[in-house]
């Protein structure tokens, strides 16, 4: 049996026992994979729980799902790891309310890229098989390849699954609630030893971020960005960028009169048209920075295939290094919620510090 | 002829309660400060969301500078603290990558402190002299020097 045959198994199983009332996970389509939602055990087939393809990221459907009530029947979400994170800052930032909502999160064998998979399909086996011998296929997205959290973090979602250096998969609780699930369900809480798996990760990363940062000011944000379409994707894609109404997208703010235009190619020596390009990528950068799961979407979404992640997730960690925050990790309120009466001296004054 | 000689511009935030009133008491105190700075007042720091002063910066502008009341002296209480999470948040996007961070300021001066804004925004505009014109507002154009 295989580990989607042994979750659809578990979810038959919590419906029968009256555990959940509906299920959120992938499903398979054509060409890649969606979140599906059901809420009868005969649907359970439809689903695979583990997918190899993340086309959108499943907190932000839970968001969809709970912005306007709570969720009304008991429903468990299976999501990836990064997604587990990104619904626990959601739940933070009052985007998705938690109650009646059980999220199975597993050792995550990486995703590849929507579009290469939608021309050269890889079952999801093949990266289980990967990542069962602590290994990581080379065929997953950059983000997956340089993935901090690649494993369930304890108070991050509330069930765990297993399935990093052993042959036969295991379940452990990440909170109470996931706690009395597995105690109802009847299963017995095992371990894995994933450390050496999560180290190798985070070596990769390290490598990539000196090497891939993004530097040289202005000339090297331009180079970074020269075919950006200016289409908003990475925007409508990221799953912190939750605004109704983005400021980048407000016509009070970004219509301007004839005269304007000509004026600034007077004054610079010719613009480029659309305006207001590289600033999108530096407002969002401000906005959305020190919540950036990192998972990697902005960058699946690109059309011009522009490596966004290095971008959102390298800046991104500075500015969480500036607050000591990692989002959907920590319980502390985002950056952005919060202040401290006593912090940040150093960006007061020309030189730092307060008179 | 004579070369003229670089005047940058600086756009300054200044909040409704502090920095605006400063301004006001080092002009009825007659302190100079420079014509360099472009003085928008605002109703607290906290309303300026560093988006602006980034555009500003993009428009043509040299510098700019976010003026606030002191730390536990916000007329809306807690409206500085998050004004300078906000710059803290935009010097760091802007080290990261590389630009000059300098031309960012956020500085508090109380309604009282005229001396104290007529010596920083001439301090400043000093500075940016020094500094020279900005290539921020290159960005996105096609104009600017070669950065090697």
């Amino acid at each position: 049996m295989n580990e989607n045959e042994m979750l659809k198994k578990l979810m038959v199983d919590a419906f029968e026992k009256g555990l959940i009332e509906a299920v959120m996970a992938p499903a398979a389509t054509k060409d890649s994979y969606t979140y599906a939602l059901i809420t009868k055990k005969e649907d359970v087939d439809k689903l695979t729980p583990i997918a190899p393809v993340m086309q959108w990221n499943g907190a932000d459907m839970l968001r969809r799902i709970t912005r306007l009530k709570k969720s009304e029947r008991k429903l468990l979400a299976i999501l990836r790891p990064c997604e587990a994170r990104t619904y626990k800052e959601l739940v933070k930032f009052n985007q998705v309310n938690p109650e009646n909502i059980i999220v199975l999160s597993y050792d995550c064998p990486g995703t590849i890229h929507a579009r290469t998979y939608k021309y050269q399909p890889t079952g999801i086996d093949e990266l289980i098989a990967e990542i069962k011998k602590g290994g990581k296929s080379n065929k997953i997205r950059e983000a997956c390849k340089v993935c901090e959290y690649p494993t369930p973090i304890p108070n991050v979602g509330d069930i765990g699954l297993g399935l990093v250096n052993t042959d036969s998969p295991v379940f452990f609780a990440l909170s109470d609630k996931g706690k009395e699930f597995l105690k109802a369900m009847g299963i017995e809480e095992g371990s894995r030893n994933a450390d050496e798996w999560i180290a190798m990760h985070r070596k990769i990363r390290e490598e990539w971020y000196e090497k891939e940062r993004i530097r040289g000011g202005r000339k090297g944000l331009e180079e970074f960005l020269s075919s950006c379409l200016n289409c908003h994707n990475c925007k409508n894609m990221c799953p912190i960028c939750f605004c109704k109404e983005c400021f980048f997208e407000d016509r009070t703010v970004f219509d301007y009169e004839s005269t304007k235009f000509f004026n600034w190619a007077d004054d610079k020596d010719g613009i480029r048209l659309p305006t207001d390009k590289a600033l999108f990528h530096i407002g969002r950068l401000i906005h959305m920075g020190t919540s950036c799961i990192g998972c990697g979407l902005c960058q699946q979404a690109c059309p011009m295939d522009i490596p966004l992640y290095r971008l959102f997730g390298i800046v991104g960690n500075e500015l969480q290094k500036v607050f000591d925050y990692k989002p959907g990790v920590d319980d502390a309120i985002p950056p952005v919620m919060d202040f401290r009466e006593d912090e940040l001296h150093e960006f007061e004054g020309l030189l730092g510090g307060e008179e | 002829m004579k070369e003229k000689k670089f005047e940058p511009v600086i756009v300054g935030f200044f909040c409704n309660w502090c920095t605006s009133a400063a301004a006001d008491l080092a002009g009825t105190s007659r302190l100079h400060y420079p014509p360099n700075i472009r003085p928008i007042r605002v109703m607290c720091s906290s309303t300026v969301d560093p988006v602006y002063m980034i555009r500003a910066l993009q428009e043509g502008a040299d510098a700019t500078i976010l003026g606030g009341c002191h730390p536990g002296d916000c007329h809306y209480i807690t409206g500085n603290y998050k004004a300078r999470r906000r710059i803290a948040i935009v010097k760091t996007v802007l080290k990261s990558l590389e630009f000059d961070d300098d031309r960012v300021l956020l500085e508090w001066i109380s309604g009282s402190e005229g001396p104290k804004f007529a010596r920083v925004m001439n301090e400043y505009t000093e500075y940016i002299r020094n500094k020279g014109p900005s290539d921020f507002k290159y960005l996105d154009s096609l104009g600017g020097e070669e950065v090697e």
